[in-house]
């Protein structure tokens, strides 16, 4: 066993060097003072305070925070009955679908985006196709709907494919067995099938929502310059501003408020397969990446 | 066998030889030019006319923004020309990266435009010829915004309420600030502070009450197609919109804009120079010049280019925004401080955010 552990050692060297020490590095600027090297240095919390007393920073982290709200429930409400669609289809069809439903992930998020700038800009075909139903002639560009558009569209693929996983991997003997004890179909789904995905569901969500927080090429693109969300005032303090130690400490702020989330979402998992007693556990409240 | 596979690469490679040198007969055959410029801003058939002539191989990249490039030549990638703008090409004569022109090699300047000979960064030429020029202005739908109210107003037209929800700023602090600075009656060069925090004010004010889209190169098809009333823009991409659409007129205010001008200049690790020399000669040349001013549409350094172009029958006749502006004494080149820069980069972001809650 032990030569088998020593495999790992470049892995975890990787491990460190990649993921670990720009962590570090984020965490070390976000408490220095600009301007200095690596032997003199000042700490500060400067960064953290300018950041907690700025009412316009407050806003645009509450309008992030409440953007990927919006895209989470949306990828739920859209993305839970697709997913129960292809887990009922029979199996060739269930491989098309999902395969018709990965397929635009092989194209990069940042082209898919683009195009829906040729989609929603003015005179496109969307608003082309809303004034000829008679919906009149709405902006669609640069606005908070396009936004959220962008957002749910590129992350909703997530959410299915999360869903339909603890869906398909659900014993279909005890939807047999609820219907045995009397269950109708409505009963048999709220108090079977969705309390067994709820651990999908889970994941999908953290799956969305975390991307959807920190996002800043969609809003960026979707929402014009005039559109920030928090990820655009990260990038903008790190590539135009050149204020990396204020961005290192939004960063962290950002990185606390997604960890305290991720802890939100596993206990709630944890508690929904604890209710479910006597079912197996299953794949959910665990993140991929 | 591995007699055979032997023979067989040295037939493949000589095969390959013959392929590169054939039919290259110039001069400099045989010989690599690299150019780092930026992108889509060479003339349609430029590159190819130059390969044809000298027997040389042109290699180009392309860079976003003068920042950009500057990080790779300050690390010691060696390019033989480099198309830096105004600003960026005094930083690079004051850190030393730039050499000298061999002004017995060059038989172009002459050629140039006078407006556009020894601007402030460089007065001599020494270092660098000019590629392309222009001036920032006001892109205007002439249906709906009327010429009275630009003459009165200025930059401060874009805060014109009339115009609310109707405008485009453009996404670059250096651009946005010398607007609102040129509007107050400042220079666009200026250090002190107060005079900063005023603009910055004039900025925010306007993102507030005017809710303008803050876009970038998005500008030029947008007022092509008359999409929005006014918008802050380059002068030759104002060249490029009013050649589209006759309904856009352009605008400078008498309160002065900014005069810039991108020029080729030869790093000091530049690995053939005398190339480099035939390069800048061929594209200021007549030949070169009206190939890349006709593709691009950004006003050509060259005098007889420039001349021809806007005159009657010429491709630009009638516009306006194809000749920069010169004698107003307003009027500035973008001198570059870096302290200067980060606070006014730190104010636009701010000013972003203000409209993001707008």
């Amino acid at each position: 066993m032990k030569t088998f552990s020593r495999l790992s050692i470049p892995y975890l060297i990787w491990l460190a060097m990649m993921v670990l020490l720009p962590m570090l590095l984020i965490a070390f600027y976000s408490v220095t003072d600009s301007g200095n090297g690596i032997i003199s240095f000042t700490f500060t919390f400067d960064h953290f305070i300018k950041f907690f007393t700025d009412r316009d920073f407050l806003l645009i982290l509450w309008r992030s925070l409440v953007i990927a709200v919006k895209t989470t429930v949306i990828c739920v409400i859209l993305g839970y009955p697709v997913a129960y669609f292809i887990a009922n289809s029979s199996d060739r069809m269930r491989n098309g679908l999902i395969l018709a439903i990965t397929i635009p992930m092989w194209i990069n998020m940042l082209v898919r985006t683009y195009a829906w700038i040729g989609i929603l800009s003015e005179g496109g075909p969307l608003q082309s196709l809303l004034e000829m139903l008679g919906f009149g002639s709405h902006e669609l560009m640069y606005t908070e709907g396009a936004v959220l558009l962008g957002m749910v569209y590129n992350f909703i693929p997530f959410m299915i494919l999360q869903i339909n996983t603890s869906l398909c991997k659900m014993d279909k003997s005890l939807i047999e067995a609820s219907a045995d004890l009397g269950a109708d179909k409505v009963q048999t789904f709220m108090r079977v099938v969705f309390p067994l995905s709820l651990p999908g569901v889970v994941s999908g969500i953290s799956l969305v929502f975390l991307p959807a927080v920190s996002s800043f090429f969609i809003p960026k693109l979707l929402g014009g310059g005039q559109f920030f969300l928090i990820g655009n005032v990260i990038e903008n303090q790190f590539i135009t501003v050149g204020e990396w130690n204020f961005g290192s400490a939004i960063s962290m702020i950002m990185a606390v408020i997604m960890m305290c989330s991720m802890y939100l979402v596993r206990r709630l998992d944890s508690r929904t397969e604890g209710r479910v007693s006597g079912s197996r556990t299953l794949p959910g409240g665990r993140l991929a990446s | 066998m591995r007699k055979l596979l032997l023979s067989a690469i040295a037939a493949v490679s000589a095969a390959a030889l013959t392929a590169c040198g054939g039919g290259n007969e110039g001069p400099y055959a045989g010989q690599t030019l690299h150019v780092y410029n930026w992108g889509e801003y060479t003339g349609e058939n430029l590159i190819a006319n130059f390969e044809e002539q000298t027997g040389a191989t042109v290699v180009m990249d392309n860079f976003e923004s003068n920042e950009q490039m500057y990080i790779k030549v300050a690390n010691g990638e060696s390019f033989d020309i480099l198309v830096p703008s105004d600003y960026m090409i005094e930083r690079l004569i004051r850190e030393d990266l730039l050499q000298k022109l061999d002004k017995s090699k060059l038989d172009c300047l002459d050629l140039l435009a006078d407006g556009v000979k020894g601007l402030p960064y460089d007065p001599n030429n020494d270092y660098s010829v000019p590629y392309f020029w222009g001036t920032v202005g006001i892109v205007y739908d002439k249906n709906v915004v009327s010429e009275e109210d630009l003459e009165a107003e200025g930059f401060n037209i874009f805060k014109d309420t009339k115009y609310k929800g109707d405008i485009y700023l453009y996404d670059s602090e250096r651009d946005s600030f010398m607007m609102a600075l040129k509007a107050l009656g400042y220079s666009m060069n200026t250090t002190n502070e107060d005079e900063l925090n005023e603009a910055y004010e004039w900025l925010v004010e306007c993102v507030e009450t005017m809710e303008p889209e803050i876009v970038t190169d998005e500008i030029i098809d947008n007022m092509a197609q008359g999409r929005k009333a006014l918008g802050l823009i380059y002068s030759g991409d104002a060249a490029y919109v009013m050649t589209e659409n006759e309904d856009m007129g352009f605008f400078m205010p008498e309160t002065g804009t900014n005069l810039w001008s991108d020029a080729m200049v030869i790093p000091k690790n530049a690995e053939n120079p005398d190339l480099a020399h035939e390069f800048i000669n061929y594209v200021t040349s007549y030949e070169g010049a009206a190939d890349n001013t006709e593709t691009v549409g950004y006003t050509s350094p060259n005098a007889e280019v420039m001349e021809e172009y806007s005159s009657e029958g010429g491709y630009y006749y009638g516009i306006n925004a194809y000749i920069p502006r010169t004698g107003n004494p307003n009027d500035e080149v973008f001198v570059y401080d870096e302290t200067t820069r980060a606070i006014i980069a730190d104010l636009w972001s701010r000013v972003k955010v203000a409209a993001s809650n707008a």
